[in-house]
């Protein structure tokens, strides 16, 4: 029997002749696309015996924006694993349901509607990006279930069942930008990522400038695709500000501060930003590069209080690293104990009553400072902190300002009173309303 | 207008054109010369920078931890290309496929193996005053090396008997076999070449850009644009191309604004292509 | 046997009924539309949270349909799929966000104007590329550079349009979900409703899209991709064919965007973004390339994949497990997932067909069938008048002026490099000229290009046979057909005339790539015998044939000389003289001599120039 005579019985009954004859190509494609769809289609759900309380969490553990996701979703497990040992939540307890949104935007949806639908969490905490926060604001809002959002960010998201932990733009500039002001003189220019939070933060920072007798002396705006700095440095230069306020996203924009201190410029121009360190990114700069830029967050990692000294120590035990925290961790530790708190005080996971409870006022003492969550912004009410880059890659705290209100967001947006606003305010917003 | 200005303008707008150069040679190799589509271009960059960035901390000198970054990623270049490459020299477009999947890996990898952030170097370069303004000396030595870095593939490609073997495997493989040469080991070593380009310039750009996963990505979008537009002389097409656009944008970066810069860059790219469908080295006399 | 040729598919006419013709010719659009139809009740059956992320899928399946269409088929490789989907997007989102309130129903504003906007894009791109003749790569890479302007521009891009806002990098928020039903039964669809009414629409446009593909216009796309010259020399316009095919694929890519609009409530630049773009040639490799379904196998996959790695069963190392998935997958399967399916069953069916070739020689009819081929009526002159082709440094026809009539064959000879190749693709309109004139037909056509000179009678047959290699024997003569007849009826019966003159009426099913070189060149002589052309340039037709061959052929040529003009390039004086042609002599790019074979034969000056002899031959 021949080669082709062989293999095309082999073909006939492996097939099953009968179908395939008939089939054409375009039928066989489509043959082909059923059988391997269907079985995904129907693929059984795993089944678990407790009934905890679950929650969900949504952050980018792959992808480019991973350093964030991953201390997100670390302090998530430590801050559950912590409120287990203490005896869990109303005697059940508490369960993660983890999903990765690899730094893709549909991501998001698709897993916050999976988690709402298939897994019926209690809470979610997602989220690094605004456009990510944007797109679960509304699916959180439809299933009423309160959803927190850990990251600094623009500034001026308000929504009945939306909770942010993380320092708005007007929190750390208004602290930031009068300091520098005063430390270092009455000319600054901005260097700004190509997208809101460097836009808003822009306006910003021309509020504040303005209202300390300032002058914005010229503003450089970056696409995220940006390799080449030596135009925004030949403009700073030609300006000739006191100060930079730079606010750099990516790994890219981190080469900016590179080139800056590579073309001699830190001897006579200061460096400022609300964003930079919130990253890490210092660990990646040269020593000289990194030395003496100043940053305002909400969380230094050498900050000295019984609870980040507890805090810290926990997390080196669990996942062995010694690298620096960022903000961000504390920003979601914080969020998980807040809406731990709420569910203790209203006694019951139904979300109308965690909210009210969440509005009521509650505060905590946590690893950056004390911290209240001002019940009809839904914003924090916490410490920001005045920290400079030292030799050993990390931040030595020079001030610390506590109690900082989120002026902004406490002004335009009211939950209590408002209860449908569903709003994400901007400074233009502001500059109507004043 | 102040002639320090004008200086800086335009010694920036070399220095910046050099950077995009420099990260786009082994494209330009790669892409331009073999016609192999490498998506993962931008991850033996970031290979390289790493590869450098552990030598120094290892205390080697940092001339020589880019050689060393050199070798690494030439030889995980050859590595790739006789497990993956190879078999797809017929299907040209399943390696783009192929090599997505590389560069997810790797970039994977270098995320669990060398965490998300990498302590970076650890010492800087001095500055140069141009008048009034202040560059980088590593910028301005960053120019001596593009160009000497293009001559010295221009001379390697059309001057020596590996050039000469490089191109006709590339050209005809086909024939060359016909007539003796083992284009599979040409091969091998033109794709090692390129991947070796790319982990120089990781490597020599460490000093301006850190060490990150991800660093390779914002290269990679315009090396492509530029190795295209260069046309059939691969090398002599990317310094004009990469070195015109790199300028423009930069010096439109400089009046106007960045966004700017960046829109100048793809409208002439569009600009360009209309004008030469064929690209801009069609009607070259120049070997390579 | 009579055979009966429909559509360039041959069938045995001893068959019945015409209505069962029809229904086997559709047979594969009918069970198509059953699983379509079967999929979208299955929907209903689906957990609701996996029916939501499903309709994801789907929609990325449409978005590489729109590839699939433009790279599968017409063999451009478009990286501004997302662009047009993105488009798309936003603009039928702002089309619903503000007109919705009007009739409750959201798709049937999004849609329409999702495909519109997409469309026209597509257009504005699309005439860049194909009217500025770009080469593939070029074309790619501006497709590429058009995303990459738009994805910078709509970060910073801020617009009110009536109630919707585009908040730059924040996007388009508070889009509406999935409404169909009008007015008081307008209601937001489930997300089993919405996964089922994605599968209609998705389906819907591949059905389209499949129908279109084996419409003579699906088969041209697929000669531009065979062979985009041959496709111009058979007289088709190939720039309109991909354009307007570009601008399909433009419209099914906004439709997707409009979807994805809804099924996500919220639209940011994020659509545009470079990865993005690129995830969607990987969702047409996976499923395979110009199966037009293999999109939405590969979107299911890849995007499944990740949706099922993503949900924490790797332990974060998503990408990971999907970059190694994906060079296995090109490792050790050839075509994508459908293709590699395929190709295992197409084995057997390939072995049919080389069964059922019969052995034996070629018969041809006789030759003067050819009369009912012939071009009717018109006057098939082709002129050059004093032309001059020049190449950077050499200049391969130097002021030619010759007059083909029809009613003679002319044979142009000369030594190597005489000019004769680059004589006749000046003649073709491959080659502008320099200097000089061509007139066809009377008319100056000097600016035309080769597709209008073909239209109006000029036929070439080049020197390595010019045939779509993966198309049957018989859908090459039927697009050439097509082109000259303009009606499928007429075409069919001049290629069942044809195939038996060139000999090949025993081989119509195989595909044109498996015959022998001798029998392309035939084929290659039969396209051009369809396209009744009234001057004919024939490069070296003799080439590779038998003895017994050229005897055909040149009575063949002898015969078509009577109703045209027939212009044969040759190096073979034995064949030569058979024509019994006015001769034509070359030399350096002028003409040199002409005359009968007999003549030239007898003149010294020409036998110098063919043998390098010192007096007739300039050093220059």
């Amino acid at each position: 029997m021949s080669f082709e005579r062989k293999s095309e019985l082999v073909v006939r009954a492996t097939l099953r002749d009968g179908i395939w004859r008939m089939a054409s190509g375009l039928r066989k494609n489509l043959i082909c696309a059923a059988l391997i769809g269907a079985p995904l289609l129907t693929a059984p759900l795993p089944a678990w015996a407790d009934n905890p309380i679950k929650i969900g969490s949504i952050f980018d553990l792959t992808g480019d924006l991973n350093i964030y996701g991953i201390q997100q979703s670390r302090a998530l497990h430590l801050a559950v694993e912590k409120i287990n040992e203490d005896g869990g939540l109303l005697g059940r307890k508490v369960e993660i349901v983890e999903s990765d949104a690899q730094s893709q935007q549909a991501k998001y949806t698709q897993y916050a509607n999976t988690l709402l639908m298939r897994d019926r969490i209690s809470a979610l905490f997602a989220g690094l990006t605004s456009s990510a926060r944007e797109a679960i604001r509304p699916i959180a809002r439809r299933a009423n279930i309160p959803y927190f959002y850990s990251s600094l960010y623009e500034g001026g998201a308000c929504d009945k069942q939306t909770f942010v932990t993380g320092p708005s733009a007007s929190q750390q500039l208004g602290v930031l930008i009068p300091w520098a002001i005063k430390t270092y003189g009455r000319r600054l220019f901005v260097m700004a990522p190509d997208y809101n939070f460097g836009t808003i933060s822009t306006e910003w920072i021309r509020k504040y400038a303005a209202d300390n007798q300032a002058e914005v002396v010229g503003t450089d705006i970056l696409p995220l695709t940006a390799t080449d700095y030596l135009p925004t440095i030949q403009k700073i230069q030609m300006a000739k500000p006191d100060f930079v306020v730079a606010l750099p996203v990516g790994a890219n924009q981190t080469g900016f501060l590179e080139q800056f201190t590579a073309a001699g410029l830190k001897q006579k121009i200061a460096l400022v930003s609300t964003n930079y360190g919130s990253g890490n990114q210092q660990i990646a700069l040269s020593v000289d590069a990194a030395r003496g830029i100043v940053v305002s967050p909400e969380y230094v990692s050498s900050a000295k209080n019984p609870q980040n000294e507890a805090f810290k120590r926990a997390w080196q035990a669990k996942f062995r690293t010694t690298d620096p925290i960022i903000g961000e961790a504390v920003d979601v530790w914080n969020a998980a104990f807040l809406w731990a708190l709420a569910v203790k005080k209203a006694g019951t996971i139904d979300s109308d009553k965690v909210i009210a409870a969440l509005e009521s006022g509650l505060s905590l003492d946590s690893p950056s400072g004390a911290i209240t969550l001002d019940g009809r912004s839904h914003h924090l009410v916490q410490s920001i902190f005045i920290a400079i880059g030292n030799d050993k890659r990390d931040f030595d705290i020079i001030e610390t300002h506590d109690r900082v209100a989120p002026a902004f967001e406490q002004k335009v947006c009211d939950l209590i009173a408002q209860p449908q606003l569903a709003k994400h305010f901007t400074s233009l917003d502001d500059a109507k309303s004043r | 207008m102040q002639v320090d200005l004008v200086g800086i303008t335009l010694i920036s707008a070399v220095a910046s054109a050099s950077v995009l150069l420099i990260a786009t040679l082994g494209l330009a190799v790669v892409f331009g010369l073999m016609g192999v589509i490498n998506l993962a271009h931008g991850e033996f960059i970031m290979l390289g920078a790493y590869a450098a960035l552990l030598s120094t901390r290892a205390g080697l000198p940092f001339w020589a931890a880019i050689v060393v970054a050199v070798i690494l990623t030439a030889a995980f270049g050859a590595v790739v290309e006789v497990l993956l490459i190879r078999r797809l020299y017929s299907r040209i477009l399943d390696t783009m496929l192929a090599t997505w999947g590389v560069s997810l890996v790797l970039y994977q990898a270098a995320v669990v193996v060398f965490g998300a952030v990498t302590p970076g170097l650890g010492f800087s370069f001095p500055s140069v005053n141009i008048g009034a303004y202040g560059i980088s000396a590593y910028l301005l030595a960053l120019i001596a090396v593009a160009a000497l870095l293009t001559a010295a593939l221009y001379f390697l490609l059309t001057r020596t008997s590996y050039g000469v073997l490089a191109r006709a495997a590339v050209q005809d493989p086909q024939m060359s076999a016909a007539i003796g040469i083992d284009a599979a080991r040409i091969n091998t070593a033109t794709f090692a070449l390129g991947c070796g380009l790319a982990g120089f310039a990781g490597a020599v750009l460490l000093p301006v850009v850190p060490a990150t996963p991800g660093m390779g990505f914002a290269f990679v979008v315009k090396a492509f644009l530029g190795v295209v537009i260069a046309g059939p002389l691969a090398l002599s097409g990317t310094v004009m191309a990469t070195g015109l656009l790199g300028a423009l944008a930069n010096i439109t970066a400089s009046v106007w604004s960045a966004v700017f810069g960046d829109l100048l860059f793809f409208g002439a790219t569009i600009a360009l292509l209309w004008l030469f469908p064929q690209g801009i080295s069609q009607r070259w006399r120049l070997k390579l | 046997m009579s055979t009966q040729v429909s559509g360039g598919e041959v069938t045995d006419l001893s068959l019945p009924r015409r209505k069962r013709d029809a229904f086997l010719a559709h047979r594969g659009i009918w069970m198509a539309l059953l699983l379509v139809g079967a999929l979208a009740a299955a929907a209903s059956y689906v957990d609701s949270y996996l029916a939501y992320v499903a309709t994801s899928w789907v929609i990325f399946g449409l978005l590489g349909l729109s590839l699939d269409l433009i790279w599968g088929r017409a063999g451009v490789l478009s990286l501004g799929q997302t662009a047009f989907f993105g488009i798309g997007g936003y603009l039928g989102s702002v089309a619903a966000i503000n007109l919705a309130p009007l009739t409750g129903n959201t798709l049937i504003w999004s849609g329409p104007v999702g495909s519109l906007a997409g469309a026209c894009i597509a257009g504005l791109v699309g005439w860049l590329i194909f009217f500025g003749r770009m080469a593939a790569l070029q074309a790619t890479i501006l497709t590429y550079t058009v995303t990459l302007i738009i994805w910078t521009s709509a970060v910073s891009f801020h617009a009110t349009v009536g109630v919707a806002v585009i908040g730059g990098d924040n996007g388009l928020a508070e889009i509406p979900p999935f409404v169909v039903g009008f007015g008081n039964a307008a209601a937001p669809l489930s997300p089993n409703g919405m996964l089922a009414c994605t599968i209609l629409i998705a389906g819907g446009a591949y059905l389209l899209s499949a129908s279109l593909m084996r419409s003579p216009f699906g088969l041209l796309v697929d000669c531009v991709r065979l062979n985009a010259e041959k496709t111009e020399l058979l007289g088709y316009d190939t720039r309109k064919i991909q354009f307007w095919l570009f601008v399909l694929a433009g419209g099914i890519a906004g439709l997707a965007g409009a979807l994805f609009g809804h099924w996500a409530n919220y639209l940011t630049p994020s659509v545009f973004s470079v990865q993005e773009c690129l995830l969607v040639p990987i969702y047409v490799l996976v499923g395979g390339r110009g199966t037009l379904a293999g999109p939405f196998v590969g979107a299911l996959l890849v995007g499944g994949l990740s949706f099922w790695l993503g949900g924490g069963v790797i332990g974060g190392q998503t990408t990971l497990v999907m970059g190694l998935g994906l060079m296995v997958l090109v490792l050790f399967v050839d075509g994508g997932v459908i293709g590699a399916a395929t190709s295992l069953v197409a084995k057997g069916n390939r072995l049919r067909a080389v069964g059922t070739e019969t052995e034996g020689e070629h018969r041809h009819s006789p030759v003067t069938a050819l009369k009912s081929i012939a071009r009717q009526g018109s006057d098939g002159s082709l002129e050059a008048r004093a032309i001059v082709r020049r190449f950077g440094g050499i200049t391969p026809v130097n002021g030619v002026s010759l007059t083909f009539q029809p009613g003679r064959v002319y044979c142009l000879i000369g030594p190597n490099g005489a000019g004769k190749s680059t004589f006749l693709r000046c003649c073709m309109g491959s080659h502008s000229l320099s200097e000089g004139e061509i007139m066809l037909a009377g008319k100056r056509a000097t600016t035309w290009k080769t597709f209008e000179r073909a239209r109006a009678g000029l036929g070439v047959k080049m020197q390595t046979p010019q045939i779509f290699d993966e198309l049957s024997v018989a859908q090459n003569l039927w697009v050439a057909a097509y082109q000259a007849e303009h009606d499928r009826r007429a075409a069919d019966r001049k290629v069942a005339a044809v195939l038996t003159t060139i000999g090949l009426a025993a081989r119509t099913k195989l595909r044109a790539g498996e015959l022998s070189h001798g029998q392309q060149q035939w084929l290659d002589i039969g396209m051009v015998l369809c396209m009744s052309p009234a001057v004919i340039m024939l490069d070296e037709p003799a080439a590779g044939m038998t003895a017994v061959e050229r005897g055909v052929l040149a009575s063949m040529i002898r015969e078509l000389a009577s109703s045209a003009a027939v212009i044969v390039v040759e190096h073979d004086m034995d064949f030569v003289r058979s024509l019994d042609a006015e001769t034509i002599v070359l030399h350096q790019g002028e003409l040199f001599a002409r005359g009968s074979i007999e003549e030239l034969r007898r003149n010294e000056a020409v036998l110098d120039v063919y043998l390098g002899r010192r007096r007739h031959v300039r050093t220059a």
